[in-house]
Order: structure tokens, then C-alpha cells, then sequence
């Protein structure tokens, strides 16, 4: 089955996918801190029952506690859920479709997450396929809301669209250059928030940040998502800018050739040591130095995070015989590329 | 528990992540929390939920608990709410509003929702906020001593609860 982050999307030689989440609660029960395990699974039910019925697409439900350690953190790794959602499986369901572009989490914090994801920067159109769903699940099960504090939500910072857009953005050479201090302070200026998308601290894994809105009430989700687009896009172009001027350097140069040796031919490759070669020789690939499509590079930060290489290839993989078979399946991509 | 990025402060911020195929937690203070990304208020948005629980309530927490109303919705207490960091249904914003209106409005400041409204109506939220309303203009009626308008008031009051005049 291919799935969304397979296909090619707008800007992904920086942008890798956009989100679009929104938090409701069932109008006829308490919130989520407040559910027995018993009634949290009847709202699944009562929840999944309407996307049967009436959705087009053929959604897959999965009771969280009926999944192995690693299938629930793979499903993380995706991006699909939050760590906080898969820190407990008991009492948590979740739904998709086969591509996972359109999603739910079942008793997270809210009763339901509608989440979208897309490959690149496609916030207008993620929103426009969560927004659907929304409707649809409103009409038919009433959302608790009110006209002046707007969606109401277990947690009172997100009332009002309780929405959260963000996009996924790869920026090695900013980070190279050292300027994302300096961006971080910007954006948070202009009421969003980067954060590293995996990894902890100060240097998150491969340069992914995570870029999303703060504000939920008294801004419209077409606002919101106007606003998180446009800085997305001036990111973006100084990413570009940066990586051209890295390009010109020797020192980079070096360090490109490098990184792209390591992938052709690495015979035991950790998620870190891989990622960090592989944001690099990126910036060689939007050059025009390697011939390889970007999709099939963004493509492999997903495919290749350790809980979904054991999910895939079985659960008693030990870590070194993991990184081993990241390492093939790497030197496999990278084979044809000219050295 | 010190901060896992500075090591020195003690770490109020607790952040869900997975690292390496497995989930851990990040532990940081909140001057780390603020530089690293995750102080924005709404960063716990479904990822951080124990973030929040003292940073929302720090002024009313230290309010005394005069009464123990509770919830006809749920049953929470507003001191429970404050404790937990989590509302216990919808209805709770609407009892509690009073008491959660200096939080509410330091967070989101004075704005009112814009943007997509739930296309189903629940009566029973605007009925309680249309009498809140009658009540205190009532209340100004009778401050005023303009006594016929807040009988006035006072039927209609009566009306909206369901009560005979
Ligand atoms: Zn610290
Ligand atoms: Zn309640």
C-alpha cells in the first residue's frame, strides 16, 4: 500500500510533510481524564461507527492495547500519533485509512484528534480533508462548543479552533550555519513555534523542526494556517540561500562526499548516524549533484526509524542486526548514485 | 529531578518523546523548556500534558476554596480542575467560568472564537450563559435601584429556568 509519505509534495527539498490536527470532545460525555477504560472504548465505537457508515474512504480501526510495543511506537515514529498518546495503550484506539493521511486519535487528551498529514508544504489542503471529517462527525454526534470560547477542550489552552497546523521542515544547512537560534526567537515573535522534531535538546536529529501555531482562540483556521504557510515559505527560501552558500564552500564540499560515502557504503548505520548523512547530502540532491528524487529521500526518515524497521522486518531484531539492515536497505537507494 | 538539558534547576517541564524505537521522557526546566521550544503554552497540545498543570493555575491555585461547588456535569471541583490541570467536561468552563477567567484571559487574552463553529447547537450551554447574563443585569438593576426592570429581569429569569411565575 503507499502511503502518503511516499508521494512527492510541494517544496520537499525543505518541507517534509504538513499537518493538520484538530481536538474535539463528544458533547454527551466528560472529558477524557474523567472516562473508565469500558466508556473510552464506547466512544471508539460510537466514533468509528459514523466514519463506516459515512466516509468514502475505507478507514482501519486498531485498538492501541491490541498492538505490540514497537507497531504502537512505529505508529509515532510516523508521526501518525503522539509519544504521549502511545505511552499508554490501554483505553486508546485509533483510525485511518490505508494511505495514513487522514487519521484519529480516540481518547489522547480529547475525545477525538482528527489529524491530516501530507507530504511537503499542503496546509490548505491537509486542513480541507480534517475539516470534512469534522462535519461529518459534528452533525452526526454533536462537539462540545460554545460561541464565545469555541471548540472546548480538555485543557483550556487550546480552546477556540482548537487546531495545531505544522510543518515538518528540514533545515540542515541553517543549522550548519548556526542560524537557528536567531530563527526560533523570529518565529516566536510571530506567535509559532519551532521545535526539534526528533531527538532531544538543542540539536534535533537530521535538522527536523517541527514548525506549528500557538494560537487557537480569536484567530480563524484560515489565518492561522495563512500565517503558518507564509513563514513556512520564508524558511524555506532561507534554507535555500543557505545551502547555496554552503555549496561554494570547500570544507562543505568535503563533508557532502563524505556523507554521501557513508550511505553508499555503510555496513552498520545507527537512525542518528544515518539521518545526520543524509540531511547533509540532501542539500547535494536540491544542487543538482546527485540524481535521486526527493520524495524517495524524505520517504526514508520514515521508513527507516527503529521501531518500523522491527515492526517490519520482526520483532526480535536485536539493535546491531536494526542497524545493519537500516545500512542495506540505505546502500540500496544509494547504489546508482554517481561518486 | 534536575533539568536533563542544563543540569541545574529542577525540571518542571515533562515532555513525552520517542527516542531510538523507544518512548522516554524529557525532563527540563523551564528556561531550557522556553529555549529549546516547548514553553509555549500550547506546545502541550495532546504532548505534554503535565507541562501545563502548574502554569496555568499558578494565580488561582492559591486561591482559598470558599465553597465546594461541584460540576453538575461531571462532578469536579474547581480546587480538582486546578489540581488535575485537566477540565472535567464542557460544562465545567461554564460553572467555573468566574473562577477561570484571570487564567483564561493571561493565556488567550481578551479575544473571542473566530473561525469554524460546530454546526449542532447545545442549548443547554447558551441557555446557562443567557441566564448569567440576566443575572447580572439584574443584579445592576437592583444596584440602581431601578426596581421594575429587575422584576422584569426576574420573570424572565424564572422563564429560562423553567420555573412558573
Ligand atoms: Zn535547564
Ligand atoms: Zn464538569
Amino acid at each position: 500500500m503507499t502511503k502518503w509519505y511516499m508521494l512527492s509534495g510541494k517544496e520537499n527539498d525543505v518541507a517534509v510533510s504538513s499537518k493538520v490536527s484538530l481536538a474535539r470532545n463528544l458533547r454527551d460525555h466528560v472529558f477524557t481524564n474523567r472516562l473508565s477504560t469500558e466508556e473510552k472504548d464506547q466512544i471508539a465505537d460510537e466514533v468509528s461507527a459514523v466514519i463506516f457508515e459515512q466516509l468514502p474512504e475505507k478507514f482501519v480501526l486498531t485498538h492501541m492495547n491490541t498492538l505490540s510495543r514497537y507497531a504502537a511506537i512505529s505508529l509515532a515514529e510516523r508521526d501518525l500519533v503522539s509519544p504521549e498518546f502511545v505511552s499508554v495503550q490501554e483505553g486508546r484506539s485509533f483510525l485511518t485509512t490505508p494511505d495514513e493521511s487522514l487519521s484519529l486519535m480516540i481518547c489522547e487528551e480529547d475525545h477525538v484528534k482528527i489529524q491530516a498529514l501530507l507530504p511537503g508544504l499542503e496546509l490548505t489542503r491537509s486542513y480541507e480533508l480534517a475539516d470534512r471529517l469534522d462535519t461529518i462527525l459534528d452533525e452526526a454526534l454533536g462537539f462540545s462548543f460554545d460561541n464565545k470560547l469555541g471548540y472546548l477542550t480538555q485543557c483550556p489552552t487550546n480552546i477556540g479552533t482548537a487546531m495545531r497546523g505544522s510543518v515538518v521542515l528540514q533545515l540542515p544547512a541553517m543549522r550548519i550555519l548556526g542560524r537557528i537560534r536567531h530563527l526560533s526567537n523570529t518565529v516566536s515573535r510571530l506567535g509559532l513555534v519551532l521545535t526539534g522534531a526528533y531527538g532531544e535538546g538543542d540539536s534535533p536529529i537530521g535538522s527536523l523542526y517541527l514548525l506549528s501555531n500557538q494560537v487557537t482562540l480569536g484567530i480563524s483556521e484560515e489565518a492561522a494556517l495563512g500565517n503558518l504557510d507564509s513563514i513556512a515559505l520564508s524558511i524555506i527560501e532561507q534554507e535555500r540561500e543557505a545551502r547555496k552558500e554552503l555549496m561554494e564552500n570547500l570544507q562543505f564540499q568535503d563533508m557532502l562526499w563524505r556523507s554521501c560515502g557513508t550511505l553508499k557504503s555503510a555496513r552498520v548505520m545507527s537512525f542518528q548516524e544515518f539521518m545526520e548523512a543524509l540531511s547533509v547530502v540532501k542539500i547535494g540532491i536540491a544542487a543538482g549533484e546527485f540524481d535521486l528524487p526527493m520524495n524517495t529521500v524524505n520517504e526514508l526518515i520514515f521508513a527507516m526509524q527503529p521501531a518500523t524497521l522491527n515492526t517490519e522486518a520482526g520483532e526480535d531484531l536485536s539493535r546491531q542486526e536494526r542497524d545493519a539492515l537500516r545500512a542495506e536497505k540505505v546502500r540500496a537507494v544509494f547504489a546508482d548514485v554517481q561518486q | 529531578m534536575l533539568c536533563q538539558n542544563c543540569g541545574r534547576n529542577e525540571a518542571t517541564t515533562h515532555i513525552k518523546r520517542i527516542v531510538d524505537g523507544e518512548s522516554s521522557e524529557l525532563h527540563l526546566c523551564s528556561g531550557c523548556a522556553q529555549h529549546l521550544g516547548y514553553a509555549g503554552m500550547f506546545s502541550g497540545f495532546g504532548s505534554n500534558i503535565g507541562t501545563l498543570l502548574s502554569r496555568f493555575f499558578p494565580e488561582t491555585a492559591m486561591l482559598p476554596e470558599t465553597e465546594e461547588e461541584r460540576c453538575p456535569g461531571c462532578g469536579a471541583t474547581f480546587d480538582e480542575i486546578v489540581r488535575s490541570g485537566a477540565m472535567g467536561c464542557a460544562e465545567c468552563y461554564d460553572v467555573f467560568y468566574d473562577r477561570l477567567k484571570p487564567s483564561l484571559s493571561r493565556i488567550h487574552g481578551r479575544a473571542t472564537h473566530v473561525g469554524k463553529t460546530s454546526a449542532t447547537r447545545d442549548d443547554r450551554m447558551e441557555r446557562r450563559a443567557e441566564l448569567r447574563r440576566l443575572e447580572e443585569e439584574r443584579n445592576a438593576a437592583v444596584q440602581a435601584e431601578e426596581y421594575e426592570k429587575a422584576a422584569v429581569l426576574r420573570d424572565r429569569i424564572r422563564e429560562l429556568r423553567g420555573e412558573t411565575k
